[in-house]
């Protein structure tokens, strides 16, 4: 009966086999305090297969999900305890994670389908929630989220739908480049929140933005009092030693160096003086 | 390891200190007065942003903006109405209302940090991120040569005293 209507949903949607997701969805319905799911009866799913059995709305964009909340949310309203699925539709994603794995888990009735090598953590996984205890709860709290941009996990007591699912991947991607700030900028602790990072990026933005305007006048106070007509020499002299390395400027210039042009510069570190 | 003739920095230095150089062969250094001082130092200051916006050519948003920032003042400072590219309006609104839903509390900051970087009005909080570390890097890149530039002229004229 399974197989049937999965074969009918096979055309507009990629729709799973319900047997192999029957398992994983009772302990998951365990996860649900409601726990409108029965424990033992795997056939009361079969009425909330239509439900329950995409998998590919997690898989892949959000965009495919889309088009599917849409069926889900009619569908949602022809039947009672359809909400408890939503949360665990999102194992159901973790246990095909690519759209391979969906094939294998059609074609296979049992638990084959964690042979798999992409859901082979899942499945190991699964195999230890042999009973229905609690440990799924925390099992499903410790595994990682997958390192693809579009899979993530949907924690307990999260919206699963494809828009805060969306909300959640950008977010992560704005906390990834927030943590590469954190490690240019001086200044930036682990421990502050994201508005008092922000304030420091923005204060360090500033600062070298003056730093720069600072510096230009320093140049025009130089150069009104230099004569830039011997700096050409000069100019070769720093381009070639930058090309090889910025520090030994730095240090050819407080050991002193005789330029190829001509121009002799020497002076010690004492007379660097401070500036 | 990039090579490191063809590296960032190396490229400011050359366009810089040739922008220098051409600043100074134009204009008399010997007179110091206020406006040629005040002169001097925008030039100078445009000189230094052009020359990293030019190092980095157009792979960032932000070069990018900067560039037409450059090339649109250059031709309203000649007298001809140029094509100044703007960024889409529409874009603004979309990506404002994104951050209001998304960040609530932090749509101050992300301005705040918009106004600062170029070309950050019409980024989304992503891009902008991105673009705020090359261009914190690219800044102190910048200020790290001008004060060893300051530094050698510094040098060179108390040797040369």
């Amino acid at each position: 009966m399974a197989d049937f209507s999965a074969q009918s949903y096979r055309q507009p949607f990629p729709f799973l086999d319900i047997d192999p997701t029957m398992e994983s969805l009772t302990q998951f319905a365990e996860l649900n305090p409601q726990s409108f799911i029965l424990d033992n009866s795997a056939f009361n799913f079969q009425t909330f297969f239509p439900l329950s059995v995409n998998d590919s709305l997690f898989s892949n964009q959000a965009s495919q999900g889309e088009t599917m909340s849409g069926f889900i949310h009619n569908s949602n309203q022809s039947s009672v305890s359809a909400q408890p699925i939503f949360s665990a539709k999102t194992e159901v994603e973790e246990i095909s994670n690519k759209r391979k794995a969906l094939d294998i888990l059609e074609s296979s009735s049992g638990n084959s389908s964690s042979s798999s090598p992409p859901v082979s953590e899942t499945g190991i996984k699964r195999r230890n929630n042999s009973g229905r205890g609690k440990r799924a709860k925390s099992n499903e709290k410790e595994m990682e989220k997958p390192k693809e941009v579009v899979h993530v996990r949907a924690r307990r007591g999260q919206a699963t739908d494809s828009h805060s699912l969306a909300e959640r991947v950008r977010r992560g991607k704005i906390n990834e480049r927030l943590r590469c700030l954190q490690d240019i900028v001086p200044g930036c602790y682990k421990t502050m929140g994201m508005a008092l990072m922000l304030d420091e990026i923005i204060n360090y933005v500033q600062s070298l933005q003056n730093q720069v305007e600072f510096l230009s006048m320093k140049l025009t106070a130089a150069s009104t009092y230099y004569d830039f007509n011997s700096e050409s020499d000069a100019m070769e002299r720093m381009q070639r030693e930058k090309a090889e390395e910025a520090k030994e400027l730095e240090r050819l210039m407080r050991e002193g160096y005789v330029g190829i042009g001509g121009v002799a510069c020497f002076h010690s570190s004492s007379t660097y003086g401070p500036l | 390891v990039k090579n490191p003739s063809s590296s960032l920095k190396s490229r400011f230095i050359t366009r810089f200190l040739g922008a220098l150089t051409k600043i100074n062969a134009e204009d008399p250094i010997s007179s110091p007065s206020p406006t040629r001082i005040l002169q001097l130092y925008r030039r100078i200051k445009v000189a230094s942003n052009k020359s990293m916006a030019y190092s980095v050519r157009s792979r960032r948003i932000w070069s990018r903006a900067m560039l037409s920032r450059f090339r649109s003042r250059r031709s309203a400072f000649s007298g001809r109405r140029s094509s100044v590219k703007t960024t889409n309006c529409t874009t603004i609104n979309v990506t404002i209302n994104e951050n209001k839903t998304a960040k609530g509390g932090l749509d101050m900051q992300t301005d705040e940090l918009r106004e600062l970087v170029p070309g950050g009005e019409a980024m989304d909080v992503c891009n902008l991120l991105d673009e705020t570390a090359h261009y914190i890097k690219c800044l102190t890149t910048q200020v790290q040569v001008m004060r060893k530039i300051v530094d050698f002229c510094h040098i060179s004229k108390k040797s040369s005293m």
